[in-house]
């Protein structure tokens, strides 16, 4: 293993790294357009120069790999006029209108001016003339002034979408990406390349114009679109702008994780957040009155649900019940539902696998069929099969022999349709917990608005059977509460049921009471997750 | 509009597809047989183009919009291209230029409304021993003087 | 003078067929290499003979075959450049369309010392005459046995193909040209890996100048040693064809012994200047070589010699400029050139060529201020090797070493406008 002195602190490493690698490992940062660590090298922004003794030039850091006793030299001042220089010549054709450019704040040329140059303009002809504001897909817009042709975007599409559909066109300083003239984009990984953008050329129309970057905030986050659980990072804000009131999160980005997403994130979950903040999210809870609902609170709604399953459970016992949860919810707050459910009213009627639950289209790259980020951790916490499956739970409400029917998240009709909705009409309590409104809902006798994932705290399983964090960006909207949260109030209304503050606090009983959780905890699973160790077969 | 190339033409094709070891590398000699069948590469022909080598389009385009040799769009009878590199302006190339503008009463990169002349302005033709030079189609006019482009201006009507 | 053998077909007519080739002692350095001779001894022949690759970065032939490795996964491949595109250059034309069969005999020779089956030469799309008699060439030679295989019963194949090219100096790079080859764009790969190990269709390749592979015929007839001594006493390297453009009486190609001063060639060969004027500049090695004032012209025409007086020998092809040349205007065609030719690939090509030609044109049409000029350099240091290939230092030469050896004309110029 070479070893070699970087601004004269010296480091080892592994034969093959790169300069550029080997000098972050010291915690030394080398600005760059082109490279990107997940994509080939092109060598081609040049702004990764660097001093090399002995070398007659300098030398590309992002491509030349490191040899034993080599001594590099990242901050000269010959390194700092090339990376001058090579700024300059970025920006000459660069239209600098940063005051509206949404990647602003987040923008490495902006970054890397400041650090590196902040001179004055020597440019005074006419700048080249290319495209803006091009459609590039459903989701991309292309600003061609803005580009510095690092060829990312250009890389990622062949590379990692499996797509050759954007190119670089022209030549010289007229050169500019695009698609084929009249084609879009149509892969479902765009909104990485916004993210891998180093400027602003590429932006999602989805955040364009809507909020400042240096206006959000960021919070570690698992993707909830699929069973993935790629590692994402909310950004959000409590500050309310004009046009946009009421919209709290703004975007989904990824988060590294190699063993799960690379660095990638799909557009089907990226762009799932809506949900959060939309007009149909359940604020409050709510009583069923003739057709309406009418709005009420925690006090009387829990009351009228602890009754309401009391009285179903003394008169036709635990049978009686049917649970159906969604693989939406955490594992803390699955827990807490079966230790309500099943310990508490001994109820055996409980499962969350809802016919065509996990038939949704994947593809090879993050995005899964199921569509539930939770659907191992459900099974591993044996919420189904226990009891009636879902589907014969909706023929036991039509005969009545199941009298109420609780629904955390889950959506019948959705997935069954006609005989679901059917019985749920039938149903004598219908209880629904959830985030938003939907068409089961609607046919609820009680509404328990419950948290989004972003509004507490949790942990997910994905399909490999990762146990991953999310965590608390922000309050839930309204009178919302985390599911864990209202179950504990309910179970105490029910019987011996502990009194939990925290998701932590489920989590820790979870993993004395869960085989696969066993000996985990919050700080264990880290940022990073962590594979569990599953039961035969299972794996 | 869909377009194919002539029997003929096909077997040229496979003669280009059997002499490279990959087939993608055919693109620029399948891109001259396109010119020379069609006359110009339209977005038809890069489409056919792309299908025959099973390439991206988006290369085919890159390729087209690179090099400068290709036709995007329709060129006159004859193609006159003017160096104007080195060797070419230091014996006079920009007066025969302008000659052939007045001439032919259009710019550079124009083509006469008859469609009989294109006036394109070009880098090194790598006759630089004979400059200036002027290329028609394949056919190279060295040593040019102005007499010489009118005599040939009459030829070509 | 001595007699010719790089040029000895120019201007003969139907040199180009293989009767007359073969009638003047063509195919025998083939036959001499596959019959008598050991792949390493061709290159150590090679090696003696002091050739450096004649398209302009003048690196030794014999060393460059001796890097690629024996034993490879991928195929090899012989890639012969031909995409002559340097301006002031004219000197692979008459080879290619005079004398074909010396560059396929080379190529044959090549490709046997080097182990390679397969080698193609990439033509520039303007070189229409050059293509037809290479594939002439190379009809006459499958029929003939010479090429396809088993050649003369050695159990030796190769497969010969012409490649056009589309109009892009930058092709005439190495690994663009490789690109171009691949069917695409001809943009300048990362180095490394250099293409003797990763080249063609990612097998190791060699690439050789046109010129380069017209004298391994004979170099292998007569010996590396006799080459060598061919060039000027105490510089070797053999001869080299020399084509001189520009204000002299007589232009065209001189086959010189390498080393012959510039001088020499200007005066002696080509005549001395029109009407007798007065020399103002001369570009000595195509127009990526940094300019020479008259009074360097008593360098020897040789890779060494020039750099040592900062400039260099290139393609070897020789622009002069007589007393009543407009430099400005001279260097404003120079930097519209490689502006126009720059890939666009990396960051100080694509941008500084471009701002440099923006510059030069204001400067002309009389809205140049003196600041410029400073700009000019300061932009030109800010592309010297800092770019991925060495077409921003070819735009760099002639940039810098204009307005730093001329800078009292451009000056005036902006002054006062041309003359």
């Amino acid at each position: 293993m070479p070893t070699l002195t970087i601004d004269d602190q010296q480091v080892t490493v592994d034969q093959g790294t790169t300069i550029l690698d080997a000098a972050k490992k010291l915690g030394i940062s080398i600005p760059h357009f082109c490279y990107h660590p997940r994509l080939t090298k092109v060598d081609a922004c040049r702004m990764c120069l660097v001093e090399v003794k002995d070398a007659p030039k300098l030398v590309t850091s992002c491509s030349n790999a490191v040899r034993d006793n080599m001594v590099v030299f990242t901050g000269t001042p010959k390194v700092e006029e090339a990376r001058k220089s090579i700024l300059e010549f970025i920006l000459i054709n660069h239209p600098l209108d940063c005051p509206i450019c949404d990647k602003a704040g987040e923008c490495k040329l902006q970054d890397y001016y400041f650090r590196h140059s902040r001179q004055p303009s020597r440019f005074k002809d006419y700048k080249v003339k290319k495209h803006k504001v091009v459609d590039l897909g459903a989701t991309m817009v292309l600003d061609s002034e803005r580009c510095v042709v690092c060829s990312r975007c250009v890389r990622f599409c062949k590379e990692v979408a499996g797509e050759e559909n954007l190119g670089i066109f022209n030549r010289g300083d007229h050169s500019e990406i695009g698609t084929y003239p009249g084609k879009k984009i149509e892969h479902n990984y765009q909104g990485n390349l916004a993210d891998i953008c180093p400027v602003g050329a590429l932006t999602a129309k989805d955040f364009r114009f809507k909020c400042r970057s240096w206006l959000l905030c960021k919070v570690d986050t698992i993707c909830p679109g699929c069973s993935n659980g790629c590692n994402a990072v909310v950004h959000f804000t409590l500050r309310s702008f004009d046009g946009i009131k009421g919209q709290r999160v703004f975007r989904l980005t990824p988060r590294e994780n190699n063993d799960v997403n690379k660095i990638w994130l799909c557009d089907v979950g990226r762009w799932g957040y809506s949900f959060i903040d939309s007009i149909d999210r359940l604020t409050t809870p709510a009583l069923k009155k003739g057709e309406d609902f009418v709005k009420s609170d925690w006090d009387t709604v829990l009351r009228e649900t602890a009754s309401g399953l009391k009285t179903v459970v003394e008169r036709y016992g635990p049978s009686a019940i049917g649970v159906i949860p969604s693989p939406h919810l955490t594992n803390e707050d699955l827990y807490a539902l079966k230790c309500l459910f099943s310990c508490v009213l001994k109820v055996t009627n409980i499962d969350f696998k809802l016919p065509g639950l996990d038939k949704g289209e994947g593809d090879k790259l993050l995005l899964k069929a199921d569509r539930h980020p939770n659907t191992r951790g459900a099974e591993l916490l044996g919420l189904s099969g226990t009891g009636l499956s879902a589907e014969a739970m909706m023929e036991k409400v039509k005969t009545g022999e199941i009298k109420a029917l609780y629904l955390v998240g889950s959506d019948p009709v959705k997935y069954i349709g006609e005989k679901a909705e059917e019985a749920l009409s039938r149903a004598e309590l219908l209880i629904f917990q959830g985030t938003n409104f939907n068409a089961s809902c609607k046919l609820a006798h009680v509404i328990l608005p419950g948290a989004t994932f972003v509004e507490k705290e949790g942990t997910f399983t994905n399909y490999q059977g990762r146990l991953q964090r999310i965590n608390k960006a922000l309050e839930p909207l309204g009178e919302a509460q985390a599911d864990w949260e209202i179950f504990t109030r309910l179970g105490k209304r029910l019987g011996s049921y502990p009194s939990y503050k925290y998701a932590e606090e489920v989590f820790k009983d979870m993993a004395r009471e869960v085989a696969p959780f066993t000996g985990l905890s919050y700080q264990k699973i880290g940022p990073q997750g962590i594979k569990l160790t599953l039961p035969e077969g299972k794996s | 509009m869909t377009v194919a190339f002539s029997e003929k033409t096909k077997e040229k094709f496979k003669a280009i597809l059997a002499k490279y070891p990959e087939k993608g590398a055919a693109l620029l000699p399948t891109m001259w047989l396109a010119q020379k069948e069609f006359s110009v590469i339209t977005p038809e022909v890069e489409e056919y183009v792309a299908k025959l080598l099973g390439v991206p389009l988006v290369r085919v385009h890159e390729v087209l919009t690179f090099y400068t040799m290709y036709a995007a769009k329709p060129l006159g009878k004859y193609h006159l291209q003017l160096c104007t590199n080195i060797s070419c302006t230091l014996l006079g190339a920009e007066d025969i230029l302008e000659h052939l503008k007045d001439k032919l009463q259009i710019g550079a990169g124009e083509t006469t409304p008859d469609k009989k002349f294109t006036l394109s302005t070009v880098e090194c033709l790598g006759y630089c021993g004979t400059a200036p030079v002027l290329q028609v189609n394949d056919d190279f006019h060295e040593n040019l003087t102005t007499k010489k482009v009118d005599e040939l201006l009459t030829k070509l009507k | 003078m001595p007699k010719p053998i790089l040029s000895k077909n120019f201007g003969k007519k139907n040199a180009h067929s293989l009767g007359v080739y073969i009638q003047d002692g063509g195919y025998e350095a083939m036959k001499k290499a596959l019959t008598e001779m050991k792949p390493e001894q061709i290159i150590q022949e090679v090696d003696k003979s002091g050739l450096k690759g004649r398209g302009g970065a003048g690196f030794p032939v014999g060393k460059k075959w001796s890097f690629i490795p024996k034993e490879a996964p991928k195929p090899k491949y012989l890639v012969i450049n031909a995409d002559e595109g340097e301006p002031g250059t004219y000197k692979d034309r008459p080879i290619m369309e005079c004398d074909p069969h010396a560059v396929v005999e080379g190529a044959i020779i090549t490709c046997f010392a080097v182990g390679i089956h397969w080698a193609g030469i990439y033509v520039r799309g303007e070189y229409v005459k050059s293509i037809e008699r290479l594939e002439g060439a190379i009809n006459e030679a499958y029929a003939k046995g010479y090429l396809g295989k088993n050649i003369l019963g050695m159990g030796f194949d190769l497969d010969m193909v012409v490649h056009r090219g589309a109009g892009a100096y930058i092709c005439g790079e190495e690994t663009g040209l490789l690109e171009s080859f691949e069917g695409k764009k001809g943009q300048p790969r990362m180095k490394p890996p250099f293409p003797a190990i990763v080249g063609l269709f990612q097998g190791p390749t060699v690439i050789n100048n046109v010129e380069s592979i017209a004298a391994i015929p004979h170099i292998v007839k007569n010996g590396g040693e006799w080459f060598n001594g061919l060039g000027a006493p105490g510089i070797g390297g053999g001869v080299k064809l020399f084509p001189v453009s520009g204000h002299v009486k007589k232009p065209g190609i001189y086959e010189l012994p390498m080393g012959t001063p510039l001088r020499e060639i200007i005066y002696k060969h080509a005549g001395g200047i029109r009407g007798d004027k007065k020399l103002k500049a001369v570009i000595p090695g195509g127009a990526s070589a940094p300019v020479l004032k008259p009074e360097e012209i008593d360098v020897p025409m040789e890779y060494a010699n020039l750099a040592k007086i900062g400039s260099m020998m290139g393609s070897g092809a020789v622009i002069v400029m007589d007393e009543d040349t407009d430099l400005v205007k001279t260097l404003r065609v120079l930097m519209c050139f490689y502006a126009h030719e720059s890939c666009g690939k990396c960051t100080p090509c694509r941008e500084g060529t471009g701002w440099m030609a923006k510059i030069i044109k204001r400067i002309e049409k009389g809205e140049g201020e003196s600041a410029d000029l400073d700009t000019i350099v300061s932009i030109a240091n800010g592309i010297r090797g800092r770019t991925l290939c060495p077409l921003g230092d070819a735009a760099v030469g002639p940039a810098l070493s204009f307005v730093t050896k001329f800078r009292q004309e451009f000056e005036d110029y902006i002054k006062v406008g041309a003359g």
